[in-house]
């Protein structure tokens, strides 16, 4: 392959050169081949060093402690790299683009999904822009079971109290306004073990048969968002076929590249993650897994496109003129995760070590403690905030997380938690913090050293302007 | 690109949420030639790219805006979502209003493209069927020419949920407007035989395939006329393409790409819902933690995404405005060259073009030879890669079967389009190909299949 060329200095940053501008190149998606040319190959007994895993996150905002990788994911320089060549070959010669490239290129990514999460069949596999996305697909097919008298109102979905806020309204626009009843999983936090969490489910599931109706769905976190704690999910699967659910769907946002992610496994229905968040991708890109074997398989993506009927997978690898290019650089993401020392099991293991060092760091120099226990952690861990700081509301922890941000360059979310009666001086605040491969002790440091402050200076939120 | 400046991204909390500025032009001066060649230098050179219809294009200095949003998000994604996101989708759609007359912002949602802006329009309807709102049987209308995608919302949208959904027929080639008044006059009253109700009109701008600009006032003014509830303008070839004044056209809803004719990158589209509509409950199907807020509101976040090809709105008028008349230029000439090239075409070969002048926007169909044999739908297919392979020219075909006793009919139609970068020899080449081919005897049948 020909050396990777500068292309027209206006198209590109300073990230990578693009692409050389070879029509020949281009017209090799005839025979099907949708890849961008490989970037520089790689010494196969090197891995990837220090030095170069900081050069591939250079375009971080390097004055920013960025220990909330939870949020939004990052995308290392190589990936973003691959993207543009995509974009590139779509601006370039559109049609040529559409009609030779796009399948391909979009199956192509599927196989590589539907290998890493041990799916049956790439017909399972699903690409979307976002869970939030894949939630909608999930529920608009509740929608329809319920006017089209499969559900009878009343039914009922069940979904966890600390269901991320997308999903929660999204149960209200598709099931609640359809006439199904929704119970909340009330889940204690701080928790301590699983047997919590699922001693509650099943309370749950109780309380959902109680007026003789069927329970059509349970919506099931792998990994909750605020507070973060990983859900045992496979347990939760197996208490819903006991009770009979019709389907299980769990949202997996922080899913793969976080938790171990095998579906076989997890035995769920529908089960969607983000790609964007622990996965390397760019700005956005998700998979929605599809049991083939599941009950109610009649998915459909909510843009519709002359696809309509040939299966949500190929629906959605096509829902009208856009940028598909963060969905087709998911072989690129493999090959950077083979730069790392056991891939991306050997990424999930450090950052959950080290995540967890450092959520013990900060919660022994703070005099807190952690929300769970670290088994029940990923790469992300909930650490208590010294109680003193007044974290009063919900409205409180979005000023505290501007002023960490806008004044001492830290970029973590706080959680709020309601406290119990009779509780003494109690941990109100919790702050999420994150590990990814670019992040550093002192990221942390920083943290740790900015709340002290706070705390010697008899800072508290109430003091911060609205 | 922006400099790593950590300061700079930081400095939102004031709202305002421009990129860095690129180079400054100074006003009075206008785009030449070149920096037209120039700004689209990315396209691959050896093609005659006829086809703006289809993917549109996007010049340089609009992609280089967009790289600037995608590497502030990519920076500090926490602060763009925070300071950066909403004061620049609002500016973008403040761009947006302005250019189509709407009384208020808040008319104006940003989504992804026309057949997103579809999905929206239908998925309110469902829910007024299986609230009652509407009756099992009421009744929906589209051209029989609308948008392949926007047929198939219409059956997962309205069909499914127990509407009826009738096609207005109209001619092609067609002569006039009033051809296809009448068409439509005459579907509204099949629509009210058994006296249902008309809940929306579909009704197409420009038409894809075959393209012909629709007269989309006098039919608004119609379906006023005769009580329909809902109407909604597919202009997906609109805005930089015909002129799109949404207080003139009177429908309710109106949607239309930016990516085709209005040099925004993949891809973005405006959604306009007149705040006076009787249904205005519109939501976007991908529900964020934004619902209920208003569907603008909703379709500036559907959870994490790259929203920069919404933001470089105003980056698109700027690169407009450099252009004399501005968009308005643009238009004008665009049509003026498609036409002239169109007719050139027609003569060379001996056909004919499939509407007048005057229902063409920046798209014009020209009859190709007969002897080719275009006899389906397929053969159109084979026809445009064969061109794209062995001509180097990008062009959508589009099938048209013959009406009996036609002698010799036209039964392909090429749907070529201008836009600022085409050039005389792009037509030529395709001339030139489509007399080779001629003379070579070659038929469709001829080709693999």
């Amino acid at each position: 392959m020909p050396p990777v060329s500068s292309g027209n200095p206006n198209l590109v940053s300073h990230i990578l050169p693009m692409a050389s501008t070879d029509a020949e190149h281009y017209h090799s998606g005839t025979n099907g081949e949708a890849k961008p040319p490989p970037p520089k190959k790689q010494k196969l007994c090197s891995f990837i060093s220090e030095s170069e895993i900081q050069s591939e996150f250079s375009h971080h905002d390097a004055s920013v402690a960025r220990i909330n990788n939870g949020s939004f994911g990052c995308c290392p320089q190589s990936v973003i790299s691959a993207q543009q060549q995509w974009q590139l070959r779509q601006l370039r010669q559109p049609d040529g683009f559409y009609f030779n490239d796009l399948r391909a290129g979009i199956l192509e990514s599927r196989k590589v999904i539907c290998s890493l999460i041990n799916a049956d069949d790439v017909s399972e596999v699903s690409l979307v822009d976002n869970a939030t996305t894949a939630a909608a697909i999930v529920l608009q097919q509740v929608a329809w079971a319920f006017s089209e008298g499969r559900f009878d109102k009343g039914d009922v979905a069940v979904m966890l109290h600390y269901a991320y806020g997308a999903v929660k309204k999204c149960v209200e626009a598709y099931v609640t306004r359809a006439g199904g009843r929704v119970i909340e999983v009330d889940l204690p936090f701080p928790v301590s073990s699983k047997e919590e969490i699922i001693t509650e489910f099943r309370r749950s599931m109780e309380r959902g048969k109680l007026n003789g109706q069927k329970i059509r769905l349970a919506v099931i976190d792998h990994i909750t968002s605020m507070p973060s704690v990983v859900i045992p999910v496979k347990e939760l699967v197996k208490i819903c076929r006991e009770e009979g659910v019709d389907q299980v769907f769990v949202d997996a946002a922080h899913g793969i590249g976080c938790v171990d992610v095998d579906m076989k496994e997890i035995g769920a229905d529908f089960y969607t993650s983000n790609l964007h968040k622990w996965l390397f991708c760019p700005p956005s890109a998700a998979f929605l897994y599809c049991r083939k074997s599941a009950k109610f398989t009649d998915l459909h993506h909510p843009v519709v496109s002359h696809e309509y009927g040939k299966g949500l997978a190929i629906e959605s690898a096509w829902i009208g003129t856009r940028d598909y290019s963060s969905l087709l650089v998911v072989p690129s993401i493999v090959e950077f995760l083979n730069r790392f020392e056991e891939g991306i099991e050997g990424i999930k293991k450090t950052n959950h070590e080290e995540v967890v060092k450092m959520g013990e760091m900060l919660a022994k120099s703070w005099g807190t403690h952690l929300g769970c226990p670290p088994d029940m952690c990923s790469s992300m861990v909930m650490v208590g905030l010294p109680s003193c700081l007044g974290i009063a509301s919900d409205k409180d922890t979005l000023k505290l997380r501007a002023h960490l941000r806008n004044h001492f360059g830290v970029e973590v979310p706080i959680y709020y938690r309601a406290p119990k009666d009779g509780e003494v001086d109690p941990v109100t605040g919790y702050a999420r913090i994150s590990y990814q491969v670019y992040n550093k002790a002192q990221d942390y440091e920083r943290f740790r050293d900015v709340i002290n402050k706070f705390v010697s200076d008899k800072f508290c939120c109430a003091c911060l302007s609205v | 690109m922006a400099s790593p400046d950590g300061k700079h991204c930081r400095s939102q909390t004031n709202g305002e949420a421009k990129p860095p500025d690129s180079k400054k032009q100074k006003i009075t001066e206008l785009i030449t030639d070149d920096e037209i060649m120039s700004e689209f230098s990315h396209h691959d050179a050896s093609v005659a790219r006829i086809n703006n219809g289809s993917f549109g294009a996007c010049p340089q200095s609009v992609i280089s805006a967009q790289q600037r949003w995608q590497l502030r998000f990519l920076r500090q994604p926490d602060s763009f979502y925070f300071n950066d996101l909403k004061p620049g989708i609002l500016e973008s759609r403040e761009a947006i209003r302005s250019l189509i007359s709407a009384d208020d912002v808040s008319e104006v949602s940003i989504v992804d493209n026309a057949t997103t802006a579809a999905a929206i329009v239908l998925q309110q309807m469902t829910w007024a069927f299986a609230e009652g709102r509407f009756e099992k049987g009421d009744v929906a209308v589209m051209l029989h020419y609308a948008y392949g995608a926007v047929k198939k919302s219409m059956e997962a949208y309205v069909t499914r949920a127990g509407g009826r959904v009738f096609e207005v027929q109209l001619p092609f080639p067609v002569s006039s407007n009033e051809e296809i008044i009448t068409e439509f006059k005459l579907a509204l009253e099949r629509g009210k035989v058994k006296g249902q109700r008309i809940r929306l009109a579909v009704i197409d701008h420009v038409t894809s395939m075959p393209s012909v600009v629709i007269p989309v006032k006098e039919l608004v003014k119609i379906c006023r006329e005769e009580g329909v509830d809902q109407v909604f303008v597919d202009a997906a070839h609109g805005i930089g393409c015909v002129d799109v004044d949404v207080k003139e056209i009177g429908a309710d809803f109106y949607t239309s790409n930016l990516h085709k004719w209005f040099f925004c990158p993949p891809s973005a589209a405006f959604l306009y819902c007149r705040k006076s509509a009787k249904f205005s409950d519109l939501h976007h199907p991908v529900v964020s933690h934004e619902y209920g807020n208003g569907l603008a509101i909703e379709s500036a976040w559907i959870g994490t995404r790259d929203y920069s090809s919404q933001l470089v709105v105003p980056s698109a008028v700027e690169f407009v405005n450099r252009f004399k008349g501005g968009i308005e230029g643009i238009k004008k000439r665009n049509h003026e060259v498609v036409v002239r090239m169109g007719e050139m075409l027609a003569e060379s070969w001996g056909t004919s073009l499939g509407c007048p002048p005057d229902m063409c926007s920046s798209m014009i169909m020209v009859g190709l030879p007969s002897c080719l044999r275009i006899t389906c739908e397929r053969d159109t297919l084979k026809l445009r890669a064969h061109l794209r392979e062995c001509y180097r020219v990008e062009v959508p075909i589009y099938y048209r079967s013959p009406k009996e006793g036609e002698i010799d009919p036209i039964t392909g139609y090429a749907r070529i389009s201008h836009q600022v970068y085409n050039k005389l020899e792009d037509y030529e080449r395709f001339r030139d190909a489509i007399n080779k081919l001629v003379s070579d005897k070659f038929t469709c049948p001829s080709l693999s299949a």
